[in-house]
């Protein structure tokens, strides 16, 4: 609304730059004589200090004077400045033509190209925003500035990485997934992670990069079937194709009936039958399916997420407690996701860590009551 | 915010089509209100843009994702700095800062017009309006940046790595006031064809425009020249890039146009030369923008490739070129040609000025276009590189040059040769000490680079000896010759400035080419090598983060003659991770007017580098001398005589006129 107010007083003011002038007063204009003749004098005065400096000769400098006069002489007399032709019908038309053109243009046009109901969305609005109305977009950006501001946080890479690998920004990943292990050590989960997230970010290809990787996870879980996978899917693309089906096939063996992994082998097993003749062709792997759903998160998931987040911010407020900001976001996310003990505990806490008397207190408990939260039931 | 912007892009639009036809039906039917109108409309139609370039800025700045140019050229974790300049380091929004340029300069017109005779203005602003309105069009349906996202993405796309960069910051306005600059000239030049007459005031008001349009031009090409030295690790000053070329060619006919304006302002000669040399300094401008925009080039600025974009431009510069040279066909015959000069004076020596520098220009124009025409008739791909400018710009330019430092000295309409040689011998004999000084103590120093050290002492050495002589230097006691130098009209100033400028401009490219050495070499952490005299030890690569980037930083030391470490040399390989990129920070190191510069080549497996190092003597005088051209145009800006007196009807004869600013 406010967009269309502005937009008219600019369509106003234009308006009357173009009508201000053709209906006010003419006022008197030298004719251009009078301009002329204004130069030639000043020509004249300049040629006396070029004399003067010695930059003509004396002789010469007659010569131009006389050049001067004649042009002087020259020029139109004029004289009273044109004023007759006045306010005509012409006039009339094409003021009126002008002043409609501004309005008709500028609105037709801007109807077509613009985005009236778009409103401006700078960043650091839309990442102060309530997480549970975020995209999952927003909740990674969020994550970030987190993480460039405590890069040593191996939780939050460990929670990040997983969701860069369904977001398809896999190099991205691979540095989440490297960081979350040098920080919170080694485990089958995040060595299958990175080796995924190298395959996929070398468009499936399993290198030898990504194998290290998943070898790794095999020695930590012999059963992990993501790393089993990859591994087999590696024989394949080397050429040795029997052995891959040999091994997809041992997994499906072992494989439970409800795992999610069985319908991946499955296809994997069709697919390299189909091909006779062994070829470097990537195959689709589970992960490849994941990411189509990753760009629309489904509600659970991300609440899933947020869950994971909200526990990694409790878990760091326990180990770092004077952190008035953090309790705020604490309590608030808890009230958010409908936990009103454990955000009444956060309270309790917070308060506790700051001393009831605190100028922190206070305004924790003011928080909290306009969150509709009140200390110790 | 943003929207508003967008409106306020589509309002000047809808001005600027006002400001192209009132103004100039008012001027053909002699009607004052209508050609009253085009100040209002103009200085409102800058109101906008500068609104609409302040929007699409406040949007880069906040990062608003939902602006698809701010998506595709910027990113959430670039500095501020770089987040603003990215507003015009792409397509889209440089060519918003070129209409906003334009816009500013109509307003200027505007502004302080009121000494102008009201239908010159009228047709001026008319012109004006016209180029405003093609260029709001172009923007609005090839290249509009204000085009929205919904739903807006959460990260862009960040901006290219080598325009994250000061350069940025300085480069593109800088180049866009003179190349928009011009349009004045142009504007002027169409609006006296239209008429059918030059008022005597026109060449006092074309030429403060000329001037500032030549002042940013020069600063522009010197700060781009510069940017590319530092930022690509070449260590080049000058490729003859086409988008280098696009740039200097209306800086050649600009620089003639600067002096053929001298002569028709103070003698009314030349006049229908002046006009048509406007007329292509401006077509060249256009020229420019067309060959870097539409994207028939690809080299690092053009960043653009649309064929729509090629097209629309193609028709821009067809209608002003070819409709302002045939409205010059036309009208030319009608204006009155002025005074007459003896072919060894002041004016025949600006005249041999323009011979060369619109040859210059010409050739600079075949060598940019002959590879476009070739591509598009035969589908092969050639280059015409330095050799080809060896060939044909240097021998056009020496001749010049050499001529340079007679021309101020020489008398109106008629000059006497023999006693300006006679006062330049001391500049001569000068001159003739540095090339022998040069042959004899310079190990390696070539003939021609003796000569070509020669011809800069000639230049700026005859640059001193225009003011010494005009100041009565030898002649008069010194108390008269100080108030004297002080009473110098400020162009005499400006025109011993720019001489200078160029003399040392010379001196910088003559010292770098012939002095300059090199060394390409694998180095490991702690060896040392030996440049020139100067000897420096690798310390070894540090990795380190930036905001967006990752670099490794290869520290080196320069040692003193006792082994100490006088001074530390960074260079750096940075890696982007958004766009996949690396660049190289060079290293430099100034020392006098010289520079060391190195910069990192590859990593070898043994945990070797490849360094390249460059000893560029005196090469910070090839900007320098830019700058001091600079300093030369701002002063004969202030020079008294291009205020032109509005003429008020009660004034005593003979009374200085007024001043009202340019």
């Amino acid at each position: 609304m406010l967009f269309w107010v502005i937009a008219a007083i600019l369509t106003l003011g234009a308006s009357l730059a173009v009508l201000l002038p053709l209906t006010g007063g003419a006022k008197g204009v030298s004719a251009s004589s009078d301009h002329d003749l204004e130069v030639y004098r000043d020509q004249l005065s300049e040629l006396d200090r070029d004399v003067a400096r010695g930059l003509i000769q004396p002789a010469e400098a007659e010569e131009a004077r006389a050049e001067i006069a004649r042009r002087i002489l020259r020029l139109d007399n004029p004289g009273p400045a044109a004023a007759a032709r006045q306010a005509s019908m012409a006039t009339r038309l094409v003021a009126t033509v002008a002043v409609l053109v501004v309005p008709l243009v500028s609105w037709g046009l801007y109807v077509k190209l613009g985005s009236p109901d778009l409103p401006s969305q700078p960043l650091s609005e839309r990442l102060a925003k309530n997480p549970a109305d975020s995209s999952v977009d927003e909740l990674v950006a969020r994550a970030e500035a987190h993480l460039a501001a405590n890069p040593t946080d191996g939780r939050g890479w460990d929670v990040l990485a997983p969701v860069y690998l369904r977001m398809q920004r896999f190099s991205d990943a691979v540095t989440a997934y490297r960081n979350a292990i040098r920080l919170d050590g080694d485990s089958a989960t995040r060595q299958a992670g990175l080796g995924e997230a190298i395959a996929n970010a070398a468009g499936g290809i399993v290198s030898a990069d990504a194998q290290a990787a998943f070898e790794a996870a095999l020695k930590l879980d012999p059963a992990n079937p993501k790393a089993t996978f990859y591994l087999a899917m590696g024989m394949a693309q080397e050429g040795r194709l029997d052995e891959a089906k040999a091994a997809w096939q041992k997994m499906l063996a072992a494989l439970p009936q409800d795992s999610p992994w069985r319908g991946a082998v499955e296809q994997a097993l069709t697919e390299s039958a189909k091909r006779s003749v062994a070829s470097g062709e990537p195959a689709n792997g589970p992960g490849a399916a994941d990411v189509d759903a990753a760009s629309s998160m489904s509600p659970q998931d991300r609440e899933a997420m947020i869950n994971t987040m909200v526990v990694g911010l409790d878990e760091k407020l326990r180990q770092n407690p004077r952190d008035a900001e953090g309790w705020m976001q604490l309590v608030r996310s808890y009230v958010v996701l409908g936990k009103t003990d454990q955000a009444r505990d956060a309270l309790n806490r917070s308060i506790a860590v700051f001393g009831a008397d605190s100028e922190e207190a206070k305004k924790f408990t003011a928080f909290a009551a306009s969150l509709g939260l009140t200390a110790t039931e | 915010m943003i929207e508003t912007g967008h409106f306020a892009l589509v309002l000047a639009f809808a001005l600027a089509l006002v400001q192209m036809l009132v103004p100039l039906f008012g001027a053909r039917t002699g009607n004052q209100k209508m050609m009253a109108v085009g100040s209002p409309v103009a200085v409102t139609g800058f109101a906008l843009t500068a609104l609409s370039f302040a929007a699409l800025a406040t949007a880069y700045a906040s990062s608003d994702f939902s602006v698809a140019s701010v998506w595709e050229n910027s990113h959430s974790l670039q500095p501020l700095i770089y987040k603003i300049t990215g507003t015009w380091g792409n397509h889209e929004g440089s060519m918003l800062l070129w209409v906003l340029i334009l816009t500013f300069f109509g307003a200027l017109v505007a502004a302080f017009g009121s000494n102008l005779p009201a239908t010159l203005r009228a047709n001026v602003l008319a012109v004006q309006g016209a180029i405003g309105a093609t260029f709001f069009l172009f923007i609005l349906t090839t290249s509009n940046p204000f085009t929205r996202l919904n739903p807006a993405p959460i990260e862009g796309r960040d901006l290219n790595p080598i325009l994250q960069d000061l350069g940025l910051a300085i480069h593109p306005p800088l180049l866009y006031l003179g190349y928009v600059g011009f349009s004045i000239c142009f504007s002027f030049s169409v609006a006296a064809l239209i008429e059918g007459r030059i008022d005597a005031s026109w060449a006092r008001w074309v030429r403060p425009w000329t001037l500032v349009a030549w002042m940013f031009l020069t600063g522009g090409i010197a700060m781009g020249s510069y940017w590319a030295y530092y930022e690509l690790g070449w260590g080049g000053f000058w490729f003859w890039d086409p988008v280098e070329n696009a740039s200097f060619m209306p800086w050649l006919a600009g620089t003639a146009l600067l002096h053929s304006a001298i002569v028709m302002e103070k003698r009314s000669a030349l006049k229908i030369w002046t006009l048509l040399l406007a007329i292509l300094t401006f077509s060249l401008s256009l020229l420019g923008t067309f060959l870097v925009r539409s994207g028939v080039l690809t080299s690092v600025h053009a960043f653009a490739t649309d064929p729509t974009r090629g097209v629309f431009i193609l028709c821009i510069l067809t209608l002003f070129i070819g409709g302002s040279l045939a409205l010059f066909a036309l009208r030319a015959s009608r204006l009155t040609p002025g005074g007459l000069f003896h072919p060894v004076s002041r004016e025949g020596a600006l005249v041999l000025n323009n011979l060369f520098l619109t040859t210059a220009a010409a050739t600079v124009l075949i060598g940019t276009l002959y590879p476009l025409v070739v591509e598009a008739f035969s589908a092969d791909k050639i280059s015409v590189g330095a050799p080809f400018f060896n060939l044909t710009f240097g021998p056009l330019m020496v001749p010049l040059l050499v001529v340079v430092p007679f021309g101020p000295l020489l008398a109106w309409k008629r000059g006497d040769l023999l006693a300006v040689a006679q006062r330049l011998m001391a500049a001569f004999a000068a001159a003739l000490l540095a090339v022998l000084v040069t042959a004899l103590f310079i190990n390696g120093a070539s003939v021609f680079a003796a000569l070509g050290v020669g011809l800069a002492f000639w230049l700026i050495c005859g640059a001193l000896t225009d003011l010494a002589i005009k100041s009565g230097l030898g002649t008069a006691a010194p108390g008269v010759v100080i108030r004297r130098f002080a009473g110098l009209p400020r162009s005499v100033l400006g025109t011993a400035l720019a001489h200078l400028g160029l003399g040392l401009t010379t001196l910088g490219i003559v010292g770098t080419l012939c002095f300059g050495t090199e060394k390409i070499l694998s180095m490991r952490a702690g060896e040392t090598v030996e440049l020139s005299g100067h000897t420096l030890r690798f310390e070894g690569l540090y990795p380190a983060q930036g905001p967006n980037y990752a670099e490794a930083r290869g520290r080196f030391a320069l040692l003193g003659a006792d082994g100490s470490t006088t001074g530390e040399i960074t260079s750096a390989k940075r890696s982007y991770p958004v766009r996949q990129m690396t660049t190289t920070e060079s290293g430099i190191k100034t020392i006098g007017f010289s520079q060391l510069y190195l910069s990192l080549g590859d990593e070898g497996t043994d945990g070797s580098v490849v360094v390249r190092l460059w000893w560029k003597p005196l090469v910070t005088l090839i900007w320098g001398g830019g700058l001091v051209m600079m300093a030369g145009a701002a002063m004969s800006l202030l020079d008294r005589r291009l205020r032109v007196g509005a003429p008020s009807r009660r004034k005593p004869a003979g009374t200085v006129p007024s001043a009202s600013l340019p």
